[in-house]
């Protein structure tokens, strides 16, 4: 009886040991038929799909229909490559970045007209890069400004818009981004960041300066002088077509390479 | 000879029995249904893939509105349609999971919905070049694969699988998480997040045979 007694009160023990669950909510019994509607929510949104994109390809045609009946030549031809240009009607800039409206914001302000491209999406771009913004005077376009991995690049004169300008406006912000590396201390930065602007704008006397001083910073002696040697060089081709006080400055910037070699050599 | 029908009887008898046994050894099969739901250990199996797949599939195309990343890209691009690659969906579970079940699903119901482009990934590619590359010098001018000309995705598909285990005399509970993702290939941005949760309670008698 004892016995009994003991292995009742022993179990009781063990039973209270264990961890309590309420009870559970099964969602599925074991051979349960599941009945998938995933084909039901996918036709659904086939149909939905293709009567939007028909609507937008109807829009679309419509709107470069209208581009290129009132285009001028450059512009049209622009418009066939994909590329946004000065002068463009507000349909012409849909219609060369392949866009809709719903891609932009526009806002509106007297003669002047804003479009920017909507964030957080794949945002338009015409076949150079993304696009930021395009500002119409009169609507017409007057400025287009693209979002390119060396910052903003803004284009107001056709020039700007030719691979020669492009070049030089990125090799521009790459100093720019160089200069702020090296204020930072980072002269390893800074270097890339000038050696990729001197690949984009050869023969520019400010970048092989700029380079040769980052050499000359890092304990690179023999580089360094061999980039003040070359901008020397580049800087007597300048001083050739300079004329009055730019003359005398390179004369100044011609001496301090000149000194830094000099230094440079003698370590 | 008195005891011939009792040998016999006997001998039909074990000769009955052996053929139960033999019967019972052998294997039986049963061609059910894919959609029927059946657990018998209680690991990952079909049904949680299916599951899985469903769930992905709902939440990829239930909101054909503005909401759906797929349209506003197509809203936005005068109808052009996203492109999309697979990438990798990491199984970070203890257990031997086979993701591609239910991401050939979604990628299924990406293309028939019409409203994705899906390009072939970056295992599936390597094939793909091979046999370009091979027509440039077998193929004839005519009906050879330019080479360069490939379509570049938009946004990648990504995501794990983990799970959660716990256990206490004979008893488990097995949480699984899984997460796709979709993610803009220029930007970084993440256009898509789904979920799925699956979780079992698997009760393991102490005896039985």
């Amino acid at each position: 009886m004892d016995r009994r007694i003991g292995l009742v009160s022993l179990l009781a023990v063990a039973a209270a040991c264990a961890p309590r669950v309420g009870p559970l909510a099964k969602v599925m019994d074991n051979g349960e038929v599941l009945h998938p509607r995933s084909e039901h929510v996918v036709e659904q949104a086939r149909a939905a799909g293709d009567e939007q994109r028909g609507q937008l390809a109807e829009e679309s045609a419509e709107n470069t229909a209208a581009a290129l009946a009132t285009c001028a030549p450059d512009v049209c031809a622009a418009i066939s490559r994909g590329e946004l240009a000065l002068g463009m009607s507000e349909s012409q800039v849909l219609a060369a970045t392949r866009t809709t409206t719903e891609a932009w914001s526009t806002r509106r302000s007297g003669r002047a007209t804003l479009m920017t491209a909507l964030p957080g999406e794949q945002s338009p771009a015409d076949a150079v890069s993304p696009i930021a913004f395009v500002d119409l005077q009169d609507g017409r376009v007057a400025a287009y400004t693209y979002r390119e991995a060396q910052g903003l690049r803004t284009v107001t004169r056709p020039q700007e818009a030719t691979l020669a300008g492009a070049a030089a406006a990125r090799a521009d912000a790459l100093l720019r981004q160089g200069d702020q590396y090296a204020a930072a201390g980072r002269l390893d930065l800074a270097l890339a960041q000038y050696d990729r602007a001197d690949i984009l704008r050869p023969d520019d006397p400010q970048t092989t300066l700029r380079i040769a001083t980052t050499l000359d910073k890092s304990l690179r002696p023999v580089e360094a002088a061999l980039r003040y040697r070359l901008f020397i060089h580049q800087m007597e081709l300048e001083k050739i077509n300079a004329e009055g006080d730019a003359a005398a400055k390179i004369a100044g910037a011609i001496a301090s390479a000149h000194e830094r070699i000099i230094t440079l050599e003698k370590r | 000879m008195r005891h011939a029908p009792a040998v016999a009887a006997r001998a039909v008898l074990v000769l009955a029995t052996v053929s139960l046994a033999f019967a019972a050894c052998a294997p039986r099969v049963t061609r059910v249904a894919p959609e029927q739901a059946i657990d018998l250990s209680g690991r990952w199996n079909d049904v949680d893939s299916r599951m899985v797949a469903e769930a992905m599939i709902k939440q990829s195309f239930e909101a054909a509105g503005p909401q759906n990343w797929a349209m506003r890209y197509a809203r936005q691009h005068a109808g052009d349609l996203p492109t999309v690659i697979i990438g990798t969906v990491r199984n970070r579970t203890m257990e031997h999971v086979p993701v591609n079940t239910f991401v050939n699903d979604l990628q299924r119901a990406y293309i028939n919905s019409g409203l994705v482009q899906v390009v072939a990934s970056k295992g599936e590619r390597d094939e793909v070049r091979d046999e370009r590359l091979d027509q440039q010098e077998f193929a004839s001018a005519a009906s050879r694969a330019k080479l360069h000309d490939e379509t570049g995705a938009n946004y990648m598909l990504q995501g794990e699988i983990q799970s959660i285990e716990d256990s206490e005399r004979g008893k488990t509970v097995v949480y699984y998480q899984v997460d796709l993702t979709l993610t803009d290939l220029q930007t970084n941005a993440k256009v898509w997040v789904g979920q799925h949760e699956i979780k079992k309670f698997i009760d393991r008698p102490r005896f039985g045979l």
